[in-house]
């Protein structure tokens, strides 16, 4: 990656333009003998816009000996490195104003360092506990993250400050980020209430809202562009809500647009070019990026150098592709997933033709990361995501089985959710909202394989217990805005039962017609009515119950279960196995999706194994691998005690569970390629001893050769032949495979 | 190359003794106490069947300075120039910038009192220390015709070690014959141990903290992968840890001289076709080596008659 850097130009400060206004008033509240704060001449320069007077304005404030005029320009211009040596100097020479300090927190919101950023606002709002900007600045700074508590902040902000129509601005995107068109609408129209020239972003929601149900909005924009002809915030605003919507063809284009109007506007050019590599438009995307880079504030976006670093990384990847398929894999691990993972990706795809009765109009391309990092900047530009797939459109980016600690990730639960949402958006051009779209992805899980998706955890069952699922018409809030910790995940699954329950009363065509409905751009109410025959709070009143119902031995008994597995524990500690055996029989179906360490099934496998019972043992194993058990040694332990009591097909079933978990195992690979073989399966056989030499295994001689009486045996004469010779060329003297080259050579 | 075929060869027929000594240091607490000694149990049971070998361990409270250099001026006054003299230590060491010292009960024993201890033994030599900060022992240890195996790349790397373990481990699991001779070498169990070793860490996500180094050549740092090109390996590769099978009984009958002089001939070709290899086009390596490997298997298939 050869790059320059040219920090001249002028940064697009939307975040901080958005305050500007109302801090000038504040300013002169808390400075009440001052003139205008340093910026405020060139920042109207700015938005006029005169770049290039306003460059000279900035550029005339990095020479004035005020320390915090001289912040302001770099700012302005861009050299944030150089804006925050000047922020330092500003405020030790006036450490009581709480004006620098949040103009210092907005700066470090341009520059993604959140915590930074909301350190200036909290020290800012020490010093003056009714500063409202500083209010605002913690609402953005928690609205950035998706934080539920960015409502409160703005809200104190409106308190202190009726004013402040940027407050309103701000719910009104939360709320249309949470799918609540209603809510968003009635916001942005308080902010014009308010200001109705200066607005500019309530404007953007409302032309956003005319286009995302497909609707011109050109009210809005003209009006928009009347104000201020360059205003390209407003379509990279609708850029964003396309991409959080799925829509990322939309997307894309919206940022085009806000380009075309403002060139530096250095946000929406890393968007694009982040969002042109989610699509695999890597070509393209580089040249963004690279630009945005070069060209645009220093220290560029750390979306953009991480999404440059991952670019270049792409030179470490192998395709391979089938008519419908292109799998992208890193060289080291390919040999290994490819088999795999292309076998589960054909079957996904021709049981979701069938499932969903739609045919996909091109190629669907997965791409596996074994640095979970690197996924994570693939699909969100930042390190740190909790996700294992993501699905842009028909590109499905998902963590490797190698990328996560064994047990910790089912990759092929993973792959079928994605692959559903790669349907179910394409069918309806990503019209569907979130808790639809992953409730039936997660319902899909377990329609492969029941043991497969995710069990009710502990989490799942306090919220139960607390009431903490939402009605359904409110579920996307859960997934967009959580206002607890866990309530992602709690939605995820809340979905997934939602799903359950509508395929188990009205079957999956209700599901097929309430694509068909939202895809025909209806909302909830109305696809709920038309598909199911019911309105939200009536389908809530029929699916609360019936969950409690389902999971009620689990809720009522969990405390109780919760004690005594504590005393199955210090039993099985204690090797007192009679205690383990009594206790652990007794309280293993008040909650029996627990499967995670330290659960029942295991204790009472181990209390048996202990008392010399392996039959007992071996049920207690098998119980819980049907549960949906999935570390891999306890899954091992259990293969090997099947084929000692001479169970081999149920060994192999172990064995299998194992593949869709975790692949870099070579002793299971050759274990199972062995019974494959024995049982008379040499097509699997094959499959498991190129998992051996995929591990990288240290016998290449024995893995070749095993490899090879697997391909004599499916009759691929040519291919043993082949790995014959590679045996031997690991190990001349190789006895074995020198009687199987004789034998392959006479035929 | 060949040399090493025939080398390794010799080791197999000649009537040479084998001496191994292993020991286990303080393990510091109940856990690593009891895995230190079950692993040198472990390799005491693994050397058992070796014929003509005198298999020593030195575990727990016996594992002393005294009892060390006690068992190591025995095999002094017994070993000749062409036997073999293989050490293990396993447990914690620990690294002062200047010396390497292994834990054991009383006084430790520092690199460069093994080494004067081992200095007096004619027999080729392997010594194997797979303790934490072993890396900083090679040093010491570097001498012409005696391989140095570490744990560790250097004395700072002083977290405990697994690489023990799958030192041992190794001893157990027929894999480890990569080359399917029936004999296992220090080169076949180190790069075993090796290869286990960073699965182990890559497997838990975890930073590896420790970087096996292997030095056989008397001088340098030794290589954590020792190949051809670095010019490490090749007294590892000749010093025979564990005959597996019937490899040391092939018997050589008058009758069948001919075809072990075509056998021979054969290896060496392929030996040499291989260090080739970089310098040829696929095709024209790859049907050499297949024509050499067919014509090899059956002139095995005539000597087994």
């Amino acid at each position: 990656m050869m790059k320059s850097k040219f920090p001249y130009l002028i940064a697009a400060l939307v975040l901080i333009a958005l305050y500007v206004g109302d801090e000038q008033r504040w300013f002169r509240r808390v400075h009440a003998q001052s003139g205008p704060m340093p910026q405020a001449e060139c920042d109207k320069l700015r938005d006029k816009p005169d770049v290039a007077a306003a460059k000279a304005c900035y550029t005339k404030l990095t020479q004035s000996r005020d320390p915090w005029a001289i912040a302001e320009g770099y700012l302005g211009l861009g050299n944030m490195g150089s804006a925050n040596t000047a922020f330092q100097a500003a405020i030790a020479a006036n450490k009581k104003d709480p004006v620098r300090l949040t103009r210092w927190g907005q700066m470090y919101i341009l520059i993604d360092q959140p915590k930074d950023a909301r350190d200036c606002f909290e020290e800012s709002l020490e010093l003056d506990p009714d500063y409202a900007p500083a209010m605002m600045g913690m609402a953005k700074v928690l609205s950035i993250g998706y934080d539920g508590e960015a409502t409160k902040w703005a809200e104190k902000a409106l308190k202190a400050d009726p004013k402040m129509y940027q407050a309103h601005e701000l719910m009104a995107q939360m709320h249309l980020e949470d799918n609540n068109e209603a809510k968003a609408l009635e916001d942005a129209k308080n902010a014009l209430q308010i200001a109705p020239n200066d607005a500019l972003q309530a404007m953007a929601i409302l032309a956003t809202i005319e286009q995302m149900n497909d609707r011109p909005g050109k009210e809005w924009l003209d009006k928009i562009f009347k104000i201020r002809s360059n205003y390209g915030e407003a379509y990279e605003t609708m850029g964003h809500f396309f991409v959080i919507n799925r829509r990322y063809d939309e997307g894309i284009a919206a940022y085009r647009k806000a380009l075309e109007l403002k060139p530096d506007l250095w946000t929406a050019r890393a968007e694009l070019g982040v969002n042109l590599m989610r699509f695999g438009k890597d070509e393209e995307a580089r040249m963004q990026l690279e630009k945005t880079f070069n060209e645009g504030p220093a220290p560029s976006l750390l979306i953009v150098r991480n999404s440059l670093k991952l670019l270049d990384s792409y030179a470490n990847f192998e395709t391979t592709t089938t008519p419908r398929t292109i799998l992208k894999l890193q060289k080291k691990e390919a040999a290994l997933l490819r088999p795999y993972i292309q076998e589960e990706f054909e079957t996904a795809l021709t049981t979701y033709e069938k499932k969903y009765k739609f045919k996909l109009d091109g190629p669907v391309q997965i791409e596996v990361y074994p640095d979970h990092e690197d996924f994570a900047v693939r699909t969100m530009g930042m390190p740190g995501l909790g996700a294992l797939g993501v699905t842009f459109g028909k590109v499905v980016a998902m963590d490797s089985p190698n990328g996560r600690k064994p047990g910790e990730f089912h990759w092929a639960a993973t792959m079928w959710h994605e692959l559903s949402h790669v349907y179910v958006l394409t069918m309806t051009q990503s019209r569907t909202p979130r808790w639809f779209t992953e409730g039936l992805a997660v319902y899909e899980e377990t329609a492969v394989h029941p043991e497969w998706g995710d069990r009710m955890t502990p989490r799942e069952i306090k919220a139960i217990k607390e009431k903490k699922l939402l009605p359904i018409a409110d579920l996307d809030r859960g997934y967009i805005h959580p206002s607890y910790p866990e309530q992602v995940i709690v939605s995820y699954y809340q979905g997934g039962r939602v799903l359950t329950y509508i395929i188990d009363k009205w079957g999956f065509d209700a599901v097929l017609k309430m694509i068909d409905g939202y895809k025909n751009l209806k909302d909830t109410p109305t696809v709920l009515k038309d598909a199911l025959g019911v309105t939200p709070e009536e389908f809530d009143a029929q699916f609360f119950p019936w969950l409690e119902k389902d999971t009620k031995t689990a809720v009522d008994g969990f405390d109780n279960w919760t004690k005594r597995l504590k005393d199955v524990a210090a039993s099985a500690k204690e090797k007192q196995w009679d205690a383990v055996i009594k206790d652990g029989l007794e309280i293993r179906d008040i909650y029996p999706d627990y499967i995670e360490p330290a659960n029942v099934y295991e204790f009472l496998s181990q209390a048996y194994l202990g008392k010399g019972d392996k039959p007992k043992a071996i049920t207690q194993l098998e119980a819980w691998a049907e549960h949906g058990g999935r570390t891999p040694a306890t899954l091992k332990q259990l293969a090997d005690l099947q084929m000692e009591a001479g169970n081999k097909k149920a060994a192999v079933s172990a064995l299998e569970k194992l593949n869709f978990i975790f692949l870099k195992d070579e002793v299971a690979h050759q274990k199972l390629g062995t019974l494959y073989m024995e049982l008379g399966n040499p097509k699997g056989a094959v499959r498991e001893f190129q998992g051996v030499l995929g591990s990288g295994t240290i016998d290449q001689a024995g893995a070749h050769y095993n490899l090879a009486t697997a391909y004599r045996a499916v009759k691929q004469n040519d291919k043993a032949l082949e790995e014959v010779f590679a045996s031997l060329e690991a190990a001349p003297g190789y006895k074995p495979a020198q009687k199987l080259l004789l034998e392959l050579s006479a035929q | 190359m060949r040399t090493v075929l025939l080398l390794a060869a010799a080791a197999l027929s000649v009537q040479a003794n084998s001496f191994y000594l292993t020991v286990a240091g303080l393990g510091g607490e109940p856990d690593y106490e009891q895995r230190f000694t079950a692993w040198a149990g472990d390799m005491k049971k693994a050397l058992a069947g070796e014929a003509g070998a005198k298999v020593e361990v030195l575990t727990g409270k016996d594992a002393t300075k005294a009892n060390i250099q006690a068992k190591l001026a025995g095999f002094a006054s017994q070993a000749k120039a062409d036997d073999t003299l293989a050490v293990f230590f396993i447990g914690h060491g620990t690294f002062d910038d200047i010396d390497y010292k292994l834990n054991i009960p009383g006084q430790d024993i520092s690199a460069s009192e093994l080494a004067d201890a081992l200095n007096k033994i004619p027999a080729r030599q392997l010594v194997v220390i797979g303790t934490s900060a072993s890396g900083g022992a090679i040093e010491k240890l570097q001498k012409d015709k005696r391989t140095v195996i570490t744990a560790t790349k250097a004395g700072t790397e002083k977290n405990a070690t697994v690489f023990a373990r799958f030192w041992v481990e190794a001893f157990r699991d027929p894999a480890a014959d990569t080359d399917k001779n029936q004999t296992l070498t220090a080169l076949e169990v180190y790069k075993y141990a090796r290869l286990k070793t960073k699965d182990y860490f890559d497997t838990q996500k975890r930073l590896a903290t420790e970087h096996s180094m292997l030095e056989d050549t008397g001088k340098g740092d030794g290589e954590n992968d020792p190949s051809v090109a670095n010019g490490q390996g090749l007294l590892a590769g000749r010093f025979p840890l564990l005959h597996l099978g019937s490899a040391a009984t092939v018997a050589a009958t008058p009758a069948k001289q001919a075809l072990l002089k075509k056998k021979d001939d054969l290896e060496t070709s392929i030996d040499e076709l291989k260090y080739k290899k970089a310098s040829m086009d696929t095709p024209a390596y790859t049907k050499q080596m297949q024509q050499l490997l067919l014509e090899l298997a059956k002139v095995q298939a005539s000597l087994d008659q």
